[in-house]
C-alpha cells in the first residue's frame, strides 16, 4: 500500500491558483523527486500534505489514515517530517533545542537538557568536521551560517524518526561533501522504510538518488518517471513544456548604444567578484539556479545592500550609498517580491506610482492632478486597467500590481532598469504586456538588467544571458551560443552530453 | 541510526547564563546602594528591602511569561487591585477567622488565573491586539475592583499581617516566598512548554511547523502573568493590612520595565525570568539610591528616570553586543 | 455589509447610537449647549492624539507613551512664558512647541539610532520628564495662562462655538492636506505600510521615523498649551490622564496599531466617540465603577470588530 496518496489538490491563495488538481504518490522506502520550475506548486503541495497550509479541494491518504491533517502537530503525529525550504528553527535556542523541539526527552514536564544534548551531539556527527566551526549542540541558531542551519533542520527531522520526509531544497546551501553524506543518510532512511520526497533544482542530485521522478508544472502534475528508465533531457522537456520550442530573439540590439553601466569586481556576502557592462538599449539577462547572485547584483547595484568593487553609471561613480541615490542617479528597481519589496497594498494606486517620483524630484508637496496627467500615458502604454486612481493596489491582481509598479519607475524616467524577476506569479496576459513594454523601453534607448527564475522569458526577451552560480557569473552566452539547451546546461549544472 | 555517538567534543549542555548582564547591573546598583547606605548590608535591612521589593518582584516573573512569548500584558496592576480588594472584602465578610483567610487566599489566586484566562482567550484564541485588548481589560478589572471597594479602607485580620511579617524560625515569611519564587522560576525554567514558550516567541510559524500548540501556550502565559499578580496582591494585603481599589497601576508599566532590564526583549523568545527578578530588585535599588543619595527632594524623580532610562538603554544594547 | 465595517461608518454610527441613547437618558444631552462643551474637551484629547496617531501610522511597533508627560511639559513652559501676559501668547505656544518637539526628537533619536523599542524608550522618556517637571516646579502649579487665550479657548466665538473647537478644525485640516498632499505625509504611511519597499522607492526611513516622533512631541506641547488655556493652571500630573486614551483613540478611529493604514479623519471620529462614551456614562447616573466596567467593555466589543489579526495556517 502507498504511503502517501494525494490526489487533484487544489489550493488558491488570494486570487492566485498555487495548486491545480496536484498528484503524489509515495511507496515505503522510496526517494521521491520532486521538481518543476519556480512557483510551480511543490513547495505548497508538501505543506499541505504536512498540514500547515490547508487546502480547497482534493484527497489525501497517509499510511492508511484517510483526510488532510488539520495541523502541523496532527501531521507530526501521524509520522511526517518536514525540511522547510524557509526552515523552521527558532534562532534563540541552541541547536540541540531545535532539533529536540517538540518531543524534549524527560519526565514529568522536565526538560532532560543532558539528554537533549547528547541526542544533538549524536545526530551532528554524522556531519562530521563537515559542519565547520561553531557547528555544535550547543551554539545558538542565530549564529550559524546558512548550510550550518540546513544541517541543523535536517538533524531536527532526524530526531522524530518519522514515516515520511520531506525535504524541500534541503541542499542549496550544502557544499559537495555536505550533499555527500546528506545522501548517505537519505539512503538509509530509505533502507529503514522510510518514504522520502525529494525537492531539488539540482538535476544532478535528483537523478543520484531518486527513485522516481514527479514533474510539475503551473500548480498541476505533469507525468512521474521512474528514473531507471529516463534521463535528463525528458525531464527537462516536461519542466519547461512547449518553452523548448520557442526560439529566443535572434536580432542583436537595433544599435550597438554607448555603455551605460559598467560593473568590477562587485563582491559582498553573496557575490564574488561580478564584471560585466551594460549598454544603451540593451537587455540584459542574469540567469541560473535560483538565489545564486542574480538579485544581490541588482540590489548591489542599487545600492539597497552593501558591496564592494566599482560600478561606473554613464561614465561617473556611482556611490550605491542608498535606493534614494540610486534613484536621483536615474535606477529603477522592480522586485518579483511584491509584497516583500514593492508594494503597499493599503494604499491608493496613485500613491504607488507617485513614491518614487517624489523622492527623486524632492518636491515638498503632491500635486495628485498634475502626476495623474504625468503618468497618464504610462498606464495606457501598460494597458493597466483600474477602477480609479483612489483605490487601495489591494484591490488590483497581482499582474496588475506589478504593472503599477513599473509605472512607479517609468514615472521617474529611468535611464537604467533593474528587474528582479519582476513577473513572479502573475498572469500570462500581464507577462506579455511586461515583456512588451520591456522591449518597447529597450528600443527607446533604456538600458534594462533583467533577472528571471524563467528561462524561457530570458531566451524570448533578452539580447545576452549571464549565468550564474554560487554568487559568479559562470557563462556568458549570446547570439549562436545563447540556445535553450546551453542555458539549461549551465543553470542545472548538467555536463555537456 | 543505531551506530555509536562519535565522541563529541563536548558532552554537557554549556551553561549559558541569560542574565549575566541583567546582574553586573543590579550588583553595580547594589554597590553603590551599599556605599551610600552601609547598613544594607545587614540582614535586617536586607530582608525588608527585599520584602518591599517582593510584589514587583512576583509582578515581573509573571509578565516575563507573556513577553517571552511575544504578548505583553496591561493588566496586570488591575489585577492586583482587583485581587488587593476582593481578598480583604472577602476575608472580612466571611468572618475573619483562619477558616476565612485561607478562603480568601484560595479566592485570590483563583481570581487573578480567572483574568489572565480571560486575557489569553481575548489575545491568543480571539487574536486581538495584545497593548489595546488588555489596556481594555485592565479598565474591566479596575471597574469591578472599585465596585467591590470604591475607596481605600477595609481590614484583615491580626493573623493575617502578623503571619505575613512572620517567619520560620529567624527566617522570615517574606524570604521564604521569594525563594520559593525564585525556585519556582527556575524550575520552569526547565520545562518542556517554557521551551516552547521561548520556541513560540522567537519564531511564531517554524514553532507552528514544528508542531507546537501555539495558541494553548500563549493562553498559559497569560493565566501564569495573572496568577503571580494575584500572588503580588496577596503579599502587598499582609504589607498594607488594607485594600486599595487604586493601588496597582504603576506595578504594569514597572514590570515591563523590569522585564526589558532584565534583558528580555519585547519582541518575544530571548531572555528568562531571572534575569526579570534581577531587574525588579534593580528597580527598587534604584529607588533607595536616589532616596540615600540626600539629593535635594525635587530632583530625585528626575535622576531616577535618567537612571532607568539609561539602564534600559544599556541593556538593550548591551543585550544587542 | 462592507461599508459597515468601515472604521469611520462605524465610528459615526456609534455616535449617532451615543447621541441618541443620551438624549434618551437624560434629554438635552444632545442639546447644542452639551455638546459645547463635549467639543472642547474632544478637541483636547483629539490634538494629544494627533501626534500619536502619526507614531503609530509609521508602523514598527510606533507607540508613544510620553505624550502625557509631553503634554505637562508643554503647559508649564507656555504658562511660565505667559505667565498671565496676553502679549505673550504665541511666544508660550511657540516656546511649549519647540521643548516638547526636541523631547520628541530625542525619541525619535533612540528609536532610530540606539534602535530601542517605542515603548520602552517613550516610557523612560516619560519618567525623565516627570522627574524634570518635579524640579521645574517644586511640585507646586506654576504659571498662568494669558487671560485672552481662556477668553478664547472657552466663549463663543462665533455661532456659539468656542475658539478652542476652531483651533481644532485648522489644525484637523493641516493634518489632513499633510497626510494626503505632502511628500513627507506619503513617506510615513509608506514607511508604515512596509518599510523595505520604502526604502527601496528612496524613502528616508530614519529622517521620517524620526520627524513623527518630534511632531507627536510637538502635538502633546500644544496640547498643553490649550489645557493651561482652558484650566489657567495645571499640576504637573495633568496629561497622564490622556496617555491611553490617546491610543485608544487612534485605535477605535480605525488606524491599527500595525500602522500604515487610517488616517486623522477617523481618529477625529475616536476622540468624539470616547468623549461622548464617558460623558453619557456619567449621564446616566451610573457609578464611577459601573461606567469604567462599560466603558472596557465597549472597547473589546470595537476590537473584535475590527482588531483582528491573521491566522498561523492559511
Amino acid at each position: 500500500m502507498s504511503l502517501l496518496v494525494a490526489e487533484n489538490i487544489r489550493k488558491a491563495f488570494g486570487s492566485t491558483l498555487a495548486l491545480d488538481g496536484a498528484s503524489l504518490t509515495v511507496e515505503p522506502g522510496e526517494v521521491h523527486g520532486l521538481i518543476g520550475s519556480n512557483g510551480c506548486g511543490k513547495s505548497t503541495l508538501c505543506k499541505i500534505a504536512a498540514g500547515s497550509v490547508g487546502a480547497d479541494e482534493g484527497h489525501l491518504r497517509f499510511d492508511g489514515r484517510e483526510g488532510f491533517f488539520g495541523t502541523p502537530a496532527a501531521a507530526a503525529a501521524a509520522g511526517i517530517a518536514v525540511f522547510y525550504q524557509e526552515l523552521s528553527l527558532i534562532p534563540d535556542l541552541d541547536v540541540a533545542e531545535n532539533i529536540a523541539l517538540g518531543h524534549e526527552p524527560g519526565r514529568r514536564g522536565m526538560v532532560d537538557g543532558g539528554a537533549i544534548h547528547r541526542e544533538g551531539a549524536r545526530l551532528l556527527a554524522r556531519f562530521g568536521s563537515s559542519g565547520g566551526k561553531g557547528l555544535t549542540p550547543g551554539a545558538l541558531v542565530r549564529d550559524l551560517s546558512a548550510d550550518q542551519r540546513q544541517i541543523a533542520e535536517i538533524c531536527k527531522i532526524l530526531a522524530r524518526a518519522p514515516k515520511l520526509v520531506i525535504f524541500d531544497e534541503a541542499t542549496s546551501s550544502l557544499d559537495g561533501d555536505q550533499v555527500q553524506i546528506f545522501f548517505e543518510i537519505v539512503r538509509e532512511l530509505r533502507e529503514a522504510g522510510t518514504g522520502i520526497i525529494f525537492i531539488s533544482h539540482r538535476m544532478d542530485e535528483l537523478f543520484a538518488i531518486c527513485d522516481r521522478i514527479t514533474v510539475m508544472r503551473d500548480g498541476r502534475t505533469e507525468a512521474t518517471l521512474p528514473v531507471a528508465t529516463t534521463d535528463r533531457e525528458a525531464v527537462l522537456t516536461l519542466m519547461v513544456g512547449s518553452a523548448l520550442a520557442t526560439r529566443h530573439r535572434d536580432e542583436a540590439p537595433p544599435r550597438p548604444g554607448a555603455p551605460v553601466l559598467e560593473v568590477a569586481g562587485l563582491s559582498n556576502a553573496v557575490l564574488r567578484d561580478v564584471s560585466f557592462t551594460l549598454h544603451e538599449g540593451e537587455i540584459l539577462g542574469l540567469g541560473g539556479l535560483h538565489g545564486q547572485g542574480q538579485s544581490a547584483v541588482l540590489r548591489a547595484i542599487f545600492g539597497a545592500d552593501p558591496s564592494s568593487g566599482s560600478v561606473r553609471l554613464g561614465g561617473m561613480p556611482h556611490a550605491r550609498r542608498s535606493p534614494a541615490a540610486a534613484i536621483r542617479a536615474g535606477l529603477g528597481y522592480v522586485s518579483g517580491d511584491r509584497g516583500i519589496n514593492g508594494v503597499f497594498l493599503d494604499r491608493p494606486i496613485l500613491e504607488n506610482m507617485a513614491i518614487a517620483h517624489l523622492s527623486k524630484s524632492r518636491a515638498a508637496v503632491f500635486r495628485p492632478r498634475a502626476f495623474v496627467e504625468r503618468v497618464a500615458g504610462i498606464v495606457a502604454r501598460l494597458n493597466l486597467r483600474f477602477a480609479g486612481y483612489d483605490f487601495p493596489l489591494r484591490t488590483l491582481s497581482g499582474g496588475n500590481q506589478q504593472k503599477v509598479v513599473i509605472a512607479r519607475w517609468l514615472a521617474t524616467g529611468p535611464r537604467v532598469l533593474l528587474l528582479d524577476d519582476p513577473t513572479k506569479g502573475i498572469d500570462v496576459e500581464a507577462k506579455a504586456d511586461l515583456y512588451a513594454i520591456i522591449d518597447e523601453l529597450a528600443a527607446e534607448g533604456v538600458a534594462i538588467l533583467l533577472h528571471s527564475s524563467e528561462d524561457e522569458e530570458l531566451l524570448s526577451t533578452a539580447h545576452r544571458v549571464l549565468v550564474f552560480g554560487s554568487g559568479r557569473i559562470r557563462a556568458d552566452l549570446a547570439g549562436e551560443a545563447l540556445t535553450p539547451t546551453a542555458l539549461y546546461r549551465a543553470a542545472y549544472e548538467v555536463s555537456a552530453a | 541510526m543505531t551506530e555509536a555517538a562519535a565522541p563529541a567534543p563536548e558532552s554537557r549542555p554549556p551553561l549559558r547564563i541569560r542574565w549575566a548582564l541583567a546582574f553586573v547591573v543590579f550588583a553595580v546598583f547594589f554597590a553603590v546602594n551599599a556605599w551610600l547606605q552601609p547598613s544594607l548590608l545587614t540582614t535586617r535591612v536586607l530582608t525588608s528591602n527585599l520584602t518591599s521589593f517582593l510584589p514587583l518582584v512576583l509582578v515581573a516573573i509573571g509578565q516575563t511569561y507573556v513577553v517571552l512569548a511575544g504578548d505583553i500584558d496591561l493588566t496586570a496592576g488591575a489585577i492586583i487591585a482587583l485581587v488587593n480588594v476582593s481578598v480583604v472584602t472577602l476575608i472580612e465578610q466571611a468572618g475573619g477567622s483562619g477558616g476565612a483567610i485561607a478562603l480568601g487566599l484560595a479566592a485570590g489566586i483563583a481570581l487573578g488565573i480567572l483574568c489572565g484566562l480571560l486575557n489569553g482567550l481575548l489575545v491568543a484564541v480571539l487574536r486581538l491586539q495584545a497593548i489595546v485588548t488588555t489596556f481594555a481589560t485592565s479598565i474591566v478589572f479596575g471597574g469591578i475592583a472599585l465596585w467591590i471597594l470604591p475607596q481605600a479602607g477595609g481590614s484583615v485580620p491580626q493573623a493575617y499581617w502578623r503571619g505575613y511579617a512572620g517567619g520560620l524560625g529567624p527566617v522570615k515569611l517574606t524570604v521564604i516566598l521569594f525563594l520559593v519564587a525564585l525556585g519556582t522560576a527556575i524550575l520552569f525554567s526547565r520545562m518542556r512548554w517554557y521551551r516552547h514558550l521561548l520556541a513560540i516567541g522567537g519564531n511564531r510559524l517554524g514553532a507552528f511547523q514544528s508542531g507546537l500548540a501555539v495558541t494553548r501556550q500563549r493562553v498559559i502565559s497569560y493565566v501564569l502573568c495573572g496568577l503571580f499578580a494575584a500572588l503580588a496582591a496577596l503579599c502587598l494585603v499582609g504589607e498594607t493590612a488594607s485594600a486599595d481599589p487604586l493601588l496597582g497601576p504603576s506595578f504594569t508599566l514597572t514590570s515591563i520595565s523590569a522585564v526589558v532590564l532584565g534583558g528580555t526583549a519585547l519582541a518575544g523568545g530571548r531572555g528568562g525570568v531571572i534575569g526579570s527578578i534581577l531587574g525588579a530588585l534593580t528597580l527598587g535599588l534604584i529607588n533607595n539610591i536616589v532616596f540615600f543619595a540626600k539629593l535635594p527632594y525635587v530632583t530625585q524623580d528626575l535622576v531616577k528616570g535618567l537612571i532607568i532610562l539609561a539602564a534600559l538603554a544599556g541593556g538593550i544594547l548591551g543585550a544587542r553586543r | 455589509m462592507r461599508l459597515l465595517r468601515h472604521p469611520l461608518v462605524l465610528a459615526g454610527l456609534a455616535i449617532l447610537a451615543l447621541l441618541a441613547i443620551g438624549e434618551a437618558v437624560a434629554p438635552g444631552f444632545a442639546g447644542a449647549g452639551q455638546l459645547r462643551s463635549q467639543f472642547v474637551i474632544a478637541a483636547m484629547l483629539g490634538v494629544i492624539a494627533a501626534g500619536q496617531n502619526l507614531v503609530i501610522l509609521a508602523g514598527r511597533e510606533g507607540i508613544d507613551l510620553s505624550v502625557g508627560a509631553m503634554l505637562g511639559l508643554g503647559a508649564l513652559v507656555a504658562g511660565n512664558v505667559m505667565d498671565g501676559d496676553n502679549a505673550m501668547i504665541l511666544a508660550g505656544l511657540g516656546a511649549a512647541v519647540a521643548v516638547t518637539g526636541a523631547f520628541g526628537l530625542l525619541n525619535g533619536l533612540g528609536i532610530t539610532i540606539l534602535r530601542i523599542p517605542p515603548l520602552v524608550m517613550t516610557l523612560g522618556m516619560a519618567g525623565v520628564i516627570q522627574g524634570l517637571l518635579i524640579i521645574l516646579t517644586s511640585g507646586r502649579p506654576s504659571g498662568r495662562a494669558a487671560p485672552a487665550l481662556t477668553r478664547f479657548i472657552i466663549d463663543p466665538l462665533v455661532a456659539g462655538i468656542p475658539g478652542l473647537v476652531f483651533v481644532w478644525a485648522g489644525l484637523a485640516v493641516l493634518l489632513i492636506w499633510f497626510l494626503r498632499r505632502s511628500r513627507a505625509g506619503l513617506n510615513i504611511y509608506a514607511i508604515g505600510t512596509n518599510q523595505e519597499a520604502a526604502r527601496l522607492s528612496g524613502v528616508p526611513v530614519t529622517a521620517t521615523r524620526v520627524l513623527v516622533f518630534a511632531l507627536s512631541g510637538a502635538f502633546s506641547g500644544i496640547t498643553g498649551f490649550l489645557i493651561l488655556g482652558y484650566t489657567q493652571s495645571v499640576f504637573i500630573g495633568v496629561g497622564n490622564a490622556y496617555v491611553l486614551p490617546s491610543i485608544i483613540a487612534v485605535v477605535i478611529g480605525g488606524t491599527p496599531l500595525s500602522g500604515g493604514t487610517g488616517g486623522y479623519t477617523g481618529t477625529i471620529a475616536g476622540a468624539i466617540l470616547l468623549t461622548l462614551l464617558q460623558s453619557l456614562l456619567n449621564a446616566m447616573a451610573i457609578e464611577p465603577f459601573g461606567r469604567q466596567i462599560i466603558f472596557g467593555l465597549v472597547l473589546i466589543g470595537l476590537m473584535l470588530i475590527y482588531g483582528r489579526q491573521d491566522r498561523l495556517r492559511v
